[in-house]
């Protein structure tokens, strides 16, 4: 089992010449180019650029949900390139919580069930209370046995932040969070993202658009068609 | 014109991406079985209307006890029909000092108008086909005929006071009629005979029968002349009535196979429906960007519409080329029980085929399509604006109306398709209520699970609509497969059980009093055990309390036959064996003028106790008062009687006897002693027939089993539409569990879980229904002793999980492969 004072200031993500090309019909294309990242832990990291510069093919790369081309990844000091997709499961549930763009909250799971499933696909026996505290940390205490459907797109964010703290992971990838929300709803749900990650000292990679929500992390990288600059 | 070119190109690039495929084979099945039917029902039809005519020697004829009127001859020569007219009646031939109680045949030249006879020189091997009964002084005779009375061919026979020669042995005759117990031998004769024979006199008791043939118009006029014109004792014949060995079973086939095949359509549509359904979501978003781009309702549909009618006369073309092969094949099921030559099948019938096709898709595939017509632009913008689901009147009203039309068509009766149609929909919802209770009551488990079985009945859960769809339209299959082959081995084996070892095998008829006693000793000598002896005397019942029988009888019952033919009346003292007496008493005394009638007869003919019934026996009529019913066990294969009369009413008529026997396999060369000694007596091997019976069954159930299979099939694109139309949800809701760090075989666990469960529960209502259904079947219907299946309890819930979680695992791989990378990216 990791502490987090083990892994103070130590590289928790390592990335190196980390390519990413496709097979299109119109021959190969390169989404990613030779990315050398280093990050370290309790960082936070905003990756800016234009869209189809190639941020949500990094953060998936990075966290293990796609393989990259060329290139290494060392997680925590595992070599992620080396693993088998279920070993890559298993080190995601363990160590990664993730919010997206558009909350990605299974329909037909209560918001309750919905934040314990990644402690229950862990083998967690206490579920049901850490996921009833943190949604109530996130101020759905009333809203447990809600449907995904019935709640609004903030709430259904917070579920996901929730979801995504449940496990206390020690990274943190956000892709676009505020994007599919108003700018009020956005700033509160940045807020809490942002409280949450101190709480936990989780290191936090952010996909953005907003300068200014970039601003807010220790360091930014900028990505222009696949290459960093 | 383009927009058509634009409806096929986004067909092809759909059906490139196999969005298509389980709606074009559901759709296929449905056809191919409607057409196999549908040809298989037509040429079967043709069959027996060219056919009929030469069972009846006629297109058209009818039987009276006198002769045919003048006006009538008169009016068929006007309408320009040929006719032809035969004479039927009993005489007793006495040759060489022996006896024989002929059934003699007295033909016009023109007789047989249809079909033909086969006669022989003495060498069975030279047999030939003659359309022309024999000439004015010759007699063609059967060869027991010859035997019986000692001649050969080309020796003088008497019948009555003419004197003719016995010239050729008759082997086959097109219109022989007769009924288990009248097997007197024939004897046929030129009509221009029949005044010199002396035998046709005021009184005497003579068929006559008069044939016509000539164009269907005519024939029809003259028909709807003749027919109100007829008094009770003229008849006209029907293949139905009076054939009625050969009718019933192919109408039962055709009926039975028609019905099953609206199962593999109804199966069949409810795959349509699903996937259609799935079609139809995954064309909101690009029917939404059409309408942005200026495309109004109406050319949404046109353009959808276009799609699916190209697809449906593609799929239903294809149908009807598979329904012409599994059309053959089912001939070659049943082929033993048709006759020879065929007819050619019609051309409709295909088309018929085809219309089925289009008409299913058009049922169940609208209802769905129509919700692309409600996809509002603003989705583009707004992607969780679904349109409302089309109206349930809508979809359940036209499944319904094409259901009724089809089941009408093969039923014929438009009673019996309301009752087959409310007892149908009354059962599919009482399971459906019965099986959404079901899912009810496990959703309440849902919390004490594991999270493997949460997730797996969650599946089932979730869209519990859809499941108790496919839950029914499995089970409905798997019930139809269970009853075909529980209910035949059942039958068979039970019928077999239920004759004791030597039942007897055998019956011996027409022997005469005076041969009783030597034909008893006889087979004594033999070592065969025979039932009792009873007489048997020719009668027709002609009125019941002084009214005639045709007044009182309805239409097409058990009774109105009875009173059509000669029935075998007999008299003893003792209640024969197996009969039990179910209302009055059986005569203590002697006293003669009274009758016991079998009891569903009785029923029939509404004959009650202490009526007075009245028979023609010959020219004499007798009457006799009806002291008690009976029942009787048909399957017994001892002589049974529906007229038994007291001893002294029947005495002095003309009778011979009958009785039964048994004669192992082994020892069936005995029979021909017997014949060769008594060649009157006429022995029925009842051994083969029940043999024959049995093959009939057999294929009968085949070919019903093969279209069984259809359903199965049409089970199965039920299935995989059901796993593809959750697919897009299934990958979406995979991707994010993956994510959370699920592994691979946690995904396939829990979908195998979710539809082996589906599968078992498909099982297991399968065996209550099959259960019910053969219990009623068998308590109320066969009678047979019922006895749980403890064997379907255990294998049909296990067959069903592994069948539904195979159909599954097809969809399941796309699950476990998806990368979870798709979570980023937006459907
Ligand atoms: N599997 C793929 N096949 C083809 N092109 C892809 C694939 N995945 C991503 N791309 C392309 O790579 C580019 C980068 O995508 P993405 O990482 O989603 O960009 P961003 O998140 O910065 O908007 C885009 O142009 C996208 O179309
Ligand atoms: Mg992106």
């Amino acid at each position: 089992m990791h502490t987090h004072a083990d892994l103070a200031l130590k590289n928790i993500i390592v990335a190196e010449s980390l390519g990413k090309a496709v097979q299109t019909s119109e021959g190969v294309l390169h989404i990613l180019r030779s990315i050398h990242l280093c990050i370290k832990s309790g960082e936070s990291i905003a990756i800016i650029g234009e869209s189809g510069s190639g941020k949500s093919t990094l953060i998936s790369l990075l966290a293990g949900l796609d393989t990259p081309s060329s290139g290494t990844i060392r997680i925590n000091g595992h070599e992620l390139t080396t693993m088998s997709e279920d070993g890559r499961a298993a080190m995601r549930n363990e160590l990664i919580g993730f919010v997206f763009q558009s909350f990605q909250l299974l329909p037909s799971l209560t918001a309750l069930e919905n934040v314990m499933l990644p402690l229950e696909l862990g083998g967690d026996k206490q579920a049901k209370s850490l996921a009833t505290a943190l949604l109530t940390r996130v101020g759905l205490a009333h809203r447990l046995s809600h449907m995904p459907r019935q709640l609004s797109g903030g709430e259904q964010q917070r579920v996901a932040l929730a979801r995504a703290f449940v496990t206390r992971p020690v990274i943190l990838f956000a892709d676009e969070p505020t994007g599919n929300l108003d700018s009020k709803t956005g700033a509160t749900i940045i807020d809490l993202l942002f409280e949450l990650n101190q709480e936990n000292n989780t290191t936090l990679i952010l996909v953005t658009h907003d300068q200014a929500l970039a601003a807010r992390c220790q360091r930014t990288i900028k990505l222009d068609s696949g290459s960093m600059v | 014109m383009s927009r058509f070119n634009l409806a096929l190109r986004l067909l092809w690039r759909d059906s490139r991406s196999g969005e298509l495929t389980i709606l074009v084979m559901a759709l296929i099945i449905a056809v191919t079985s409607a057409t196999a039917i549908s040809l298989f029902a037509d040429r079967l039809q043709r069959t027996m209307t060219t056919q009929t005519a030469d069972f009846l020697a006629a297109d058209l004829v009818i039987t009276s006890p006198d002769v045919q009127p003048a006006n009538w001859i008169t009016k068929a020569q006007a309408l320009q029909l040929h006719a032809a007219q035969t004479a039927d009646f009993s005489s007793v031939l006495i040759e060489n000092d022996e006896m024989l109680l002929a059934s003699v045949k007295a033909v016009s030249n023109a007789y047989p108008l249809r079909g033909y006879l086969k006669i022989t020189g003495g060498d069975y091997s030279e047999e030939h086909t003659v359309h022309q009964g024999p000439p004015a002084g010759q007699a063609w005779v059967e060869k027991r005929v010859l035997s019986a009375l000692k001649l050969k061919l080309g020796d003088a026979l008497t019948v009555g006071e003419k004197k003719l020669i016995a010239s050729q042995i008759l082997t086959y005759e097109t219109d022989k009629q007769g009924d288990f117990y009248s097997f007197s031998p024939r004897v046929m004769i030129n009509d221009a005979d029949l005044p010199a024979t002396g035998i046709i006199q005021p009184g005497s008791h003579v068929h006559y029968f008069f044939q016509y043939t000539g164009e269907a118009s005519a024939l029809q006029a003259f028909n709807q002349w003749l027919k109100p014109q007829l008094n009770p004792s003229q008849r006209m014949l029907d293949i139905h009535k009076d054939r009625p060995e050969l009718g019933s079973a192919l109408n039962r086939a055709e009926r039975y196979l028609g019905l099953s095949s609206i199962i593999v359509i109804l199966i069949s549509g409810v795959a349509i429906a699903m996937a259609t359904r799935r079609y139809t979501e995954r064309h909101f978003n690009a029917t939404a960007i059409l309408r942005c781009l200026g495309l109004k309702q109406r050319d949404i549909l046109w353009l959808y519409g276009c799609q699916f009618v190209v697809l449906g006369v593609l799929a239903s073309s294809i149908g009807c080329g598979l329904g012409w092969f599994a059309q053959q094949a089912l001939f070659h099921l049943l082929r033993g029980l048709l006759p020879q030559h065929v007819a050619n099948p019609g051309l409709l019938a295909v088309f018929f085929g085809f219309i089925v096709g289009m008409a299913v898709l058009l049922a169940f595939a609208l209802p769905p399509l129509l919700r692309l017509k409600q996809v509002s632009p603003l989705r583009v913008l707004r992607r969780e604006l679904e349109p409302l689901p089309s109206s349930a009147w809508l979809v359940y009203g036209l499944a319904l109306g094409i259901i009724a039309v089809l089941i009408e068509r093969y039923t014929g009766d438009a009673k019996m398709t309301a009752t087959l149609l409310g007892v149908g929909l009354l059962t599919l919802l009482v399971l459906g209520l019965l099986v959404y209770g079901l899912l009810r009551v496990t959703g309440k488990l849902l919390p004490h699970l594991n999270l493997t079985w949460r997730f797996g009945l969650q599946g089932i859960l979730r869209n519990s609509g859809a499941s108790v769809s496919q839950i029914l339209a499995f089970s409905i299959t798997l019930v139809a497969m269970v009853l075909s082959f529980t209910v035949r081995t059942d039958l068979i084996d039970n019928w077999q059980k239920q004759l004791p070892d030597n039942a007897p095998n055998h019956f011996a008829l027409n022997i005469f009093p005076a041969q009783q006693a030597t034909f008893k000793q006889d087979m004594q000598a033999l070592d065969i055990t025979h039932s009792q002896f009873y007489p048997v005397v020719k009668g027709r019942l002609v009125e019941i309390n002084n009214t005639p029988v045709q007044q009182v009888v309805s239409k097409d019952s058990q009774g109105e036959s009875a009173t059509h033919r000669e029935l075998s009346l007999t008299f003893t003292q003792q209640l024969p064996e197996d009969n039990k007496i179910t209302q009055g008493t059986w005569w203590q005394t002697v006293q003669a003028g009274q009758v016991s009638v079998e009891q569903k007869l009785a029923t029939s003919l509404k004959i009650k106790l202490h009526d007075q019934l009245t028979f023609t026996v010959g020219s004499q009529q007798i009457k006799a008062e009806v002291t008690s019913l009976r029942s009787l066990d048909w399957d017994t294969m001892r002589p049974n009687f529906y007229m038994v009369f007291s001893p002294g009413t029947l005495d002095a008529y003309p009778s011979t006897l009958i009785t039964s026997f048994y004669l192992p396999e082994a020892h069936k060369n005995v029979l021909n002693t017997l014949v060769k000694k008594y060649p009157a007596i006429t022995i029925l091997e009842v051994d083969v027939i029940v043999k024959q019976f049995k093959t009939i069954l057999l294929q009968l159930t085949q070919a019903i089993n093969y279209l069984l299979y259809f359903s199965l099939l049409a089970g199965f694109t039920v299935l995989f539409a059901a796993v593809y139309a959750t697919l897009d949800h299934r990958i979406q809701e995979g991707a994010i569990l993956r994510t959370l760090g699920a592994k691979r075989s946690f995904l396939t666990k829990i979908h195998l879980l979710e539809f082996g469960l589906l599968g078992f529960i498909a099982g297991v209502l399968t065996v209550i229904m099959s259960e019910a259904i053969i219990y009623s079947l068998y308590t109320q219907v066969m009678h047979i002793a019922y006895s749980p299946n403890y064997y379907l309890w255990l294998v049909i819930p296990i067959v069903g999980s592994i069948c539904v979680a195979l159909a599954g695992y097809s969809g399941i791989r796309y699950i476990v492969n998806k990368s979870p990378v798709s979570v980023l990216r937006e459907l």
